[in-house]
């Protein structure tokens, strides 16, 4: 601890190269600990989700085959299920926007059973349930487009032969982050009256069904039970965590995990090159300093610990401005951008932070070994000599 | 100018500290490239897919095949319109098809599940496909629960290989008796069997997603659209084979943001490591380039030698990032096509234009990290330079 402030003045004695190290270790591990932060959102919204004892409930073939909406009475009549509502994508059109926001036909009686965690203003919920063509929508999505109670939205359908005009009766909001919060939900009776009247072959598909269970505990048999309830039917089903359901949709997308991966790894040696190759190019500087530590007493261990100390301090002060920067800026800014499943209300975990400074950690660590095993090595009398 | 030599041979005279920072560009620049390959992969592969001469038609709304629904009788109308070409056998070439989705297991652990596309088709429809033929089996049968698919969804899905059965739709398998080609289009990550087979196994029967055809010319095209998507009955459109296409490479967009940015941010970090490396070569080298100014080298060459000095060593860290993807060129992979909700293979691809990304990205790095050190080398006095040990 005493060598502190001499390791300290150490690091600042050129300030650019510590400067530069530092820069390029934040901005390398900026990029690192968002794309973690993405992996690490997922699981975490999925591990959260786990609270609310919900099912999801689709079709087996997938979300693109259809749920009878009679499946849902079924559903909300088998023992141990609190509640249940349809919940289905509509991904029609609004205005010029390219890509569809979470547009969800739903049961008005129950969706804030199922969907306990958001709040509305008092009163809201009840207008909501007695007005057929009113919506709900999340927070951040009224937002996002300024929108009012009261304010009307026109959606058009792309899998729906139908255009649906809505009201807003109230926003839902929650403490924590979420994606629903992007998204809105309307009577699925309107829709479903639209669709009969187009004598559309859509009507009458509940999409999915979201399930609250009485207790987190009871899930896998319910989920069993549910799933025997419909397996000889015409329309078998598929139940499964909300967990489950959410990690469907990362695993569309590929072997983006093992791209991270390969991103990260590869950024991390470099950077472990970079630093090493800085902090080599301090140590030869200082060869004959080290050579006079030697000469006055300090042991292998010491003049190898401090050159490791160095090093690490460097990457944590670098790693800390590039990993609490990503930190900060997505918690004080929403992500519009929509084009990937689960960016809707990204934000950087602290399980994501800690691993970050963790490799900023271990990049400091690995980047020091080699100058510090030179300094070690440097002998009194040949260092004394040099001339650099 | 100073001669090149002499960065070259200062290059070598510090070559642990050189081939660092060699590597380390190169590692920034290979993940760089590896995003911009995808990315490239996914647009050739949606743009190779689309006929000029080829419409396809949807109900009125839909932007997507899958999401899309028309009565068979109005496909049997549509049929009956002028302006559809003919094969050599007289029959139209006017394909009706019926595209299912269903969740499949990718092959690997823990590789997940995606969503596949079965299409279901009139033996007319190989002819509007541009480059299609079976490499390996034969066709299906009609009627038969038999399906055929291409070579990279046979090593993607689980069952969509050679002679496997294929658990799909509902609770029978599908025969794969064959393998195909298609110019490595989109057709390429979609499974085929017979278009009344997939309609009964889906419970879809009477209605087709979609009718495919091709039209004699341009002027024909033209008129056949109009025709269609003024019908009120019909309450369909017609859009060309490259436009339907065109407007999925909107999931190729997020990719190539995505890859962007990741490049831009590397680049960024990179340029801090390349401006360290050389201002130690500036300060290490202060000596020499007294001598050079000594002798009559102006502050420009001098600039410009360590400049020169920065780029040589980024572009060889570019270089060997490039050379390092180029295993991976021709690599199948896939992802979601999130405007149809199934899944799209397509290989990595490292064309000219994504080299030609890279190595003006390892440029960048060497100018915009070598600047600041380049001006500081010709800040020097000459006088104190050279008294420097």
């Amino acid at each position: 601890m005493k060598f502190l402030p001499y390791i300290l003045r150490n690091v600042m004695r050129n300030k650019l190269r510590a400067a530069f190290t530092g820069m390029s270790i934040a901005v390398s591990l900026f990029l690192v600990t968002v794309l973690y932060a993405y992996l690490n959102v997922q699981d975490e919204q999925g591990e959260k989700s786990k609270k609310f004892a919900r099912i999801v409930v689709t079709a087996k073939q997938g979300l693109t085959f259809p749920v009878p909406i009679a499946h849902v009475d079924k559903v909300r009549a088998m023992p141990g299920v609190k509640a249940a509502v349809p919940l289905s994508w509509f991904g029609g059109k609004y205005k010029d926007e390219k890509i569809p926001f979470g547009q969800f036909a739903t049961d008005p009686k129950q969706i804030m059973e199922v969907l306990a965690e958001y709040k509305v203003a008092a009163g809201s919920l009840e207008k909501f349930q007695s007005d057929r063509g009113g919506c709900m929508v999340g927070s951040r999505a009224a937002e996002q487009r300024g929108w009012k109670v009261g304010d009307n939205i026109v959606l058009k359908g792309d899998i729906y032969p139908v255009t649906l005009e809505l009201t807003i009766d109230g926003i839902f909001d929650s403490d924590e982050s979420s994606d629903q919060l992007e998204s809105l939900w309307y009577h699925f009776a309107y829709m479903d009256e639209l669709l009969k009247k187009e004598r559309s072959q859509s009507a009458g598909n509940a999409g999915t069904i979201f399930v609250k269970a009485d207790s987190p505990e009871k899930l896998d048999d319910l989920m069993r039970e549910i799933n025997l309830k419909f397996a000889n039917t015409d329309r078998p089903v598929r139940a499964v965590t909300e967990q489950a359901f959410r990690q469907m949709f990362t695993e569309m997308l590929g072997n983006v995990q093992s791209y991270i991966r390969n991103v990260a790894l590869a950024v991390v040696i470099s950077l472990m090159l970079v630093a090493g190759n800085a902090m080599a190019m301090s140590m030869r500087e200082r060869t004959r300093e080290v050579a006079v530590l030697k000469a006055i007493g300090f042991t292998r261990f010491i003049v190898l610990s401090l050159v490791l100390v160095e090093a690490i301090l460097i990457a944590v002060a670098g790693g800390a401005i590039g990993v609490l920067g990503a930190k900060t800026l997505f918690a004080m800014r929403d992500v519009v951008f929509r084009g990937i499943p689960g960016i809707a209300g990204f934000y950087v975990p602290w399980s994501t932070v800690i691993f970050g400074m963790a490799l900023a950690a271990m990049i400091g660590l690995f980047s020091g070994i080699i100058p510090a095993w030179r300094a070690a090595q440097v002998s009194v009398v040949d260092g004394l000599r040099k001339v650099v | 100018m100073v001669p090149i030599k002499y960065n070259i041979r200062s290059i070598r005279a510090r070559w642990v500290s050189s081939l660092m920072t060699v590597i380390g560009t190169g590692l920034v620049v290979w993940a760089s490239v590896l995003a911009f390959g995808l990315s490239e992969g996914l647009n050739h592969t949606l743009e190779v897919s689309g006929e000029p001469s080829d419409l396809i038609i949807m109900r009125k709304g839909s932007t997507a095949e899958t999401n899309s629904s028309v009565s068979e009788s109005v496909a049997r109308e549509i049929e009956t319109l002028a302006g559809i070409a003919v094969n050599a056998e007289g029959a139209k070439l006017c394909s009706p098809e019926l595209v299912v989705l269903d969740n499949v297991p990718r092959r690997g652990n823990g590789a997940g599940n995606a969503n596949m596309m079965v299409r279901g088709v009139t033996p007319v429809a190989k002819e509007l496909r541009g480059g299609f033929k079976i490499v390996e089996g034969r066709e299906n049968r009609p009627g038969v629960r038999e399906a055929i698919t291409s070579r990279s969804m046979a090593k993607r899905f689980v069952g969509a290989g050679l002679g496997e059965q294929l658990y799909a739709i509902d609770s029978e398998p599908f025969l794969i008796v064959g393998l195909f080609e298609a110019g490595q289009g989109a057709t390429e990550s979609e499974v085929w069997s017979d278009i009344e087979v997939v309609a009964q196994a889906a419970k879809r029967t009477g209605v087709r997603s979609s009718i495919q055809l091709r039209t004699n010319n341009p002027t024909d095209a033209a008129a056949l659209t109009d025709r269609i998507k003024n019908d009120e009955q019909f309450g369909l459109d017609a859009i060309s084979e490259p436009a339907y296409f065109a407007e999925q490479a909107n999931s190729g967009m997020a990719l190539k943001i995505v890859g962007r940015t990741i490049a831009i941010i590397l680049t960024i970090g990179a340029m801090f490591a390349v401006a360290n490396t050389m201002y130690a070569a500036v300060a290490s080298r202060a000596r020499e380039i007294g001598t050079l100014r000594a002798v009559g080298f102006g502050r420009m060459p001098v600039l410009l030698s360590f400049l020169l000095e920065s780029i040589l060593l980024c572009v060889a860290g570019g270089v060997l990032g490039c050379l390092g993807v180029l295993p991976l060129n021709g690599l199948s992979t896939g992802t979601a096509n999130w405007q149809t909700f199934s899944e799209l293979t397509f290989a990595f691809r490292f064309g000219p234009m994504v080299l030609a990304q890279a190595l003006l990205l390892a440029l960048f790095m060497g100018t915009a990290g070598g600047l600041f050190p380049a001006i500081r080398a010709t800040r020097l006095k000459i006088v104190d330079a050279l008294r420097e040990i």
